[in-house]
């Protein structure tokens, strides 16, 4: 068994909280996404994992093992690093069997898992040639050989497609993903891309300043992400938000935009929903795929104020500043610039989070 | 292509000259060093570029052996300098690069320790005569003064912070997730210092350790004050190559400057390959 809990991490650097009471159960076999903006936590929990770091408070189990004071090279976990720490002074064939080497695996065997482990990253033809000089596509490739070929029941990355380009780091989601089904690991991996966290992870932890924000699928947290900060981070681009506060009339809640000076109907759902909470102030959010231009009263009106056209989508910016919205359409979507929009959410995507706490009321 | 064509020969000109001016002095005591006692002792229109009757007078000389045109008796035979200079720089050499690279790998890769770079070159703060007279009466009452191994000590000691703050730098620079991802496949910490670190700075170290060979080798204050007789270092012994009747043996010293060169050189062909290569690591693209 391999699976990871985390209890009530905490790691200080000095006065700087880094992580904040953090539990966290990876399970056997998952593939887990840690998502967020750079400096929030992430690779230090996965540096605790790895046993890099020491946690300030709180334990890390493998399975059954409390592995907190255990030091990494007994953890028996594979890390593949963001700039690849490939060993310069070797040949591919060497950095591949370096850890074998290490593990006293004989020769023969070391030749064997080596080839067999070159030939599924597609690295054989250059297998005998000195590392020095070579692309960093093929870097990070001979980087994930050498730590998937001691087949670690544990496989942290971190951040591992940053530094490669564009094209190859589509190809690699698809091969880490066949590697993950070949060996069957726990695979934890470090981004702060969400269309690698999207289409590779079968759970993503978002996490923000130290504390894990919301843990779930990657349409879990899409669909209905746990705060303000999930809500705006995921996607592209993010929620749109809008402040305001609940009015009533007669048995109808709306949340009405004082800087707007309009508002719109909740769902009934949602209406029920807002009865277990105090404070009127509300966030109403709704992502930008799921904006319906019409005419029929009941919805919002702003003026269009930018046109973004790539390809396949245009965004529609309306607004500005904090009463912002954006939508995006397939293709082109007939709209003048500085024309007044008649908008609304569509049914059923509406959302809304607490003014206060930012967590999302359901 | 034209004006590109021009700006390189330009350049190759330019090389040259530098080269020229350089290469003077080398020549000049290349073409010393065969002369007899009448060509280098010439004034004047009688001074030539080539010897005129090239002989090996003065390296016979400079080895003890008798010859025709150099009466002079010397005390002491170069042989003896030459076995001190190569002794004494080479253990100096290895106690400046295993102390230095060690403290500096320490230095590097954990939080300790914060004043010792400074205190490792406070020695090359002070002007060295005042460092040396201090150090010389230690060693007087060490009785480590006139013996190869006080000479070594003291040129490992004063060559130290070159090698220190030289490997540092490159420690610094070398990123710390390759010694991270050999410790995560269950490597000791001090099989990757041996195993992954130091090949992958053959090239530094190689490079600092000539710098530091140097320093010892032309070295001339300290062997001067800390040694007499029997552990005269090259340097030292070539300043005494003077006699009362025929003046500065210059023959002898060209001859004896002639072999002094040769170590040096010898060393930074060997290591031409990491010279020319430095700090190319390849491992990282941040």
């Amino acid at each position: 068994m391999s699976d990871i809990r985390l209890e009530n991490l905490t790691k200080r650097f000095g006065s700087f909280t880094a992580i904040e009471n953090m539990n966290l159960h990876i399970r056997d076999g998952e593939f887990l996404a840690l998502l967020g903006p750079s400096g929030c936590g992430k690779s230090t929990t996965m540096n605790i994992i790895a046993g890099m770091e020491k946690p300030t408070e709180g334990k890390v189990h493998f399975g059954d093992r409390e592995v907190s004071r255990v030091p990494m090279g007994k953890r028996g976990v594979g890390f593949v690093f963001q700039n690849y720490a490939i060993f310069t002074h070797m040949t591919v064939r060497q950095n591949l069997e370096y850890g074998l080497r290490m593990n006293g695996l004989p020769a023969e065997e070391r030749k064997r898992k080596a080839n067999e482990m070159a030939s599924f990253m597609e690295l054989t033809s250059m297998l005998e040639k000195p590392t020095a000089g070579l692309s960093v596509n093929i870097l990070q490739r001979i980087a994930i050989g050498r730590s998937a070929v001691l087949e670690p029941a544990i496989f942290l990355l971190d951040e591992p497609l940053s530094n490669v380009d564009a094209a190859f780091r589509s190809v690699m989601r698809y091969e880490l993903k066949q590697l993950q089904r070949r060996f069957k690991q726990t695979m934890v991996y470090v981004t702060h891309d969400q269309l690698e966290a999207m289409t590779m992870a079968d759970r993503i932890a978002v996490m923000d300043q130290g504390v894990l924000q919301q843990i779930g699928t990657p349409l879990e947290v899409y669909n209905n992400p746990a705060n303000v900060f999930v809500a705006n981070f995921i996607g592209a681009p993010g929620m749109n938000l809008l402040e305001g506060s609940l009015v009533s009339e007669g048995d109808r809640l709306f949340v009405n935009f004082a800087e707007l000076q309009q508002k719109i109907e909740l769902p009934e759902s949602l209406a029920t929903a807002t009865q277990a909470v105090k404070s009127r102030d509300v966030v109403f959010g709704f992502r930008p795929e799921e904006v319906e231009l019409d005419t029929q009263p009941g919805g919002l009106t702003l003026p269009a104020t930018f046109l973004e056209r790539i390809g396949a989508r245009t965004i529609l910016h309306l607004g500005k500043d904090v009463c912002e919205v954006k939508a995006v359409f397939e293709n082109d979507v007939e709209v003048m610039l500085d024309s007044q929009v008649a908008f609304r959410p569509a049914m059923g995507s509406e959302r809304l989070f607490e003014a206060a706490s930012g967590k999302r009321i359901s | 292509m034209q004006r590109s064509v021009i700006f390189e020969l330009i350049r190759y000109c330019l090389v040259l000259i530098a080269l020229f001016f350089a290469m003077i002095p080398v020549f000049w005591m290349i073409s010393m060093a065969f002369k007899p006692i009448a060509e280098w002792t010439a004034s004047g229109a009688d001074l030539t570029w080539w010897p005129k009757a090239p002989t090996l007078d003065n390296f016979r000389f400079i080895f003890g052996q008798n010859t025709n045109a150099l009466i002079v008796e010397l005390e002491r035979t170069a042989g003896r300098a030459i076995l001190a200079s190569l002794l004494s720089s080479v253990i100096g050499t290895l106690i400046a690069m295993v102390v230095g690279t060690s403290a500096a790998y320490g230095l590097s890769r954990y939080n300790y320790g914060k004043n010792l770079p400074l205190a490792l070159i406070q020695l090359r703060l002070f002007p060295p005569l005042a460092v040396m007279i201090p150090v010389m009466i230690m060693w007087t009452f060490l009785n480590l003064v006139d013996t190869w191994w006080g000479l070594s000590l003291i040129y490992g000691i004063v060559t130290l912070p070159f090698s220190f703050w030289l490997m540092k730098t490159y420690f610094d620079e070398m990123p710390k997730e390759i010694e991270e991802a050999a410790l995560v496949e269950g490597c000791s910490r001090f099989r990757v210092f041996t195993r992954i670190t130091l090949p992958m700075m053959a090239g530094p170290l190689a490079s600092s350790a000539l710098l530091v060979f140097i320093l010892n080798w032309s070295d001339y204050l300290i062997a001067l004050m800390l040694t007499t007789r029997e552990w005269v270092t090259i340097p030292v012994y070539m300043a005494s190559l003077s006699s009362s009747m025929t003046g500065q043996l210059y023959g002898a010293k060209a001859a004896l400057g002639l072999i002094a060169a040769i170590p040096p050189v010898i060393f930074g062909i060997a290591i031409q390959k990491h010279l020319v290569r430095g700090l190319t690591f390849g491992a990282l693209k941040q």
